[in-house]
């Protein structure tokens, strides 16, 4: 008899991490099914905003992060090649309004990975920032912002600390849900 | 004779033209190494080297300036790593979380031979039994019975 139960007790002992690991496993694979494939973590949310010194779009001179002291700043990376930019934009040019009336925040743009002649034209088309774009033809500023699709959007604190990227077109919500990180009322 | 000299000539002389030799850099070599192992971030699946995105491309250029500046590769990966994250890697790192990838592959096997080795052991204890049984010599009472 006590063979017997010493017996089932070495059977449960196999059976437990067995069992353990046929359970865990699916519920892992489970848990990443229901993730967004196409999502690249952002490694410089956290971090200071990586430094650039930009030949600007339209105008003459340049777009340095040294200009923007201790205001808020928000940066936005659009190109005339991108749908969903043109789908952002009279959101960006609202908020371009605003930065200009109140002195909470800053916003720039980069133009990324485009020919100046394009970029004329999509903004003669859709409507001019009220704000200052910087020129990254070659997109390497994009990839020191880990920049990996059109458009995304950088919040950056009083501090230089980059507190969000949203990749994505700019919506209210995205506003409401990004703009208090960098403290700014939505 | 001719004819045959001028067939095989014009089979072969092709080949020789990709034969010769092709000179690269020396440190062309070391960037196709290090862009094999970074993940273009735009498709995701391939690598920089690989990938025909213009983003991957530059990501290549700028592998290309780090490698002539004489970054180690530590310093490379650490570089794109900053940027885009351990996700810019294609072997998921060994260290933190990414251990626990890498030893998947070996808890799958060790769970294998456990249930392995749980049903052998199972069989031979019913098969011991089984002949246990068999070899219990008859006692005098059940030969009796059983008339012999």
């Amino acid at each position: 008899m006590s063979d017997m139960s010493s017996v089932r007790k070495s059977g449960l002992k196999w059976k437990v991490p067995i069992l353990v690991a046929l359970v865990a496993l699916p519920v892992l694979l489970g848990i990443g099914l229901t993730r967004d494939p196409s999502h690249v973590p952002s490694a410089l949310v956290g971090q200071k905003v990586p430094e650039f010194n930009l030949n600007l779009l339209e105008q003459s001179g340049a777009l340095t992060n040294s200009e923007f002291g201790d205001t808020p700043l928000i940066i936005n990376f659009w190109a005339s090649w991108c749908a969903t930019c043109r789908q952002e934009h009279p959101k960006l040019v609202e908020l371009g309004i605003r930065s200009e009336l109140q002195d909470e925040f800053e916003i720039v743009g980069v133009n990324y990975r485009d020919s100046r002649d394009r970029a004329q034209r999509f903004l003669d088309r859709e409507g001019h920032f009220g704000y200052r774009s910087g020129f990254d033809e070659r997109g390497r500023l994009g990839i020191d912002f880990g920049v990996y699709g059109m458009p995304e959007t950088f919040f950056v604190d009083r501090d230089g600390v980059i507190q969000a990227r949203h990749a994505g077109p700019v919506t209210d919500a995205v506003l409401a849900k990004y703009l208090p990180l960098i403290g700014v009322t939505p | 004779m001719k004819w045959l000299m001028s067939v095989i000539t014009s089979i072969f002389l092709p080949m020789m033209v990709y034969a010769a030799n092709v000179s690269e850099a020396p440190e062309e070599a070391r960037v196709r190494d290090v862009a094999a192992m970074l993940r273009c971030p735009v498709c995701q699946s391939e690598n920089i080297l690989d990938s025909q995105a213009s983003t991957a491309k530059e990501m290549v250029v700028i592998l290309r300036e780090r490698v002539a500046e004489g970054m180690t590769d530590e310093q490379i990966f650490t570089y794109f790593k900053s940027r885009y994250g351990d996700y810019v890697l294609l072997s998921p790192p060994t260290n933190g979380v990414g251990r626990v990838i890498w030893l998947i592959p070996f808890w799958l096997i060790a769970i294998g031979l456990m249930v392995f080795g749980w049903t052998m052991r199972r069989t031979g204890e019913q098969e011991s039994k089984t002949r246990s049984r068999a070899a219990t010599p008859l006692t005098e009472s059940s030969l009796k019975e059983l008339d012999l």
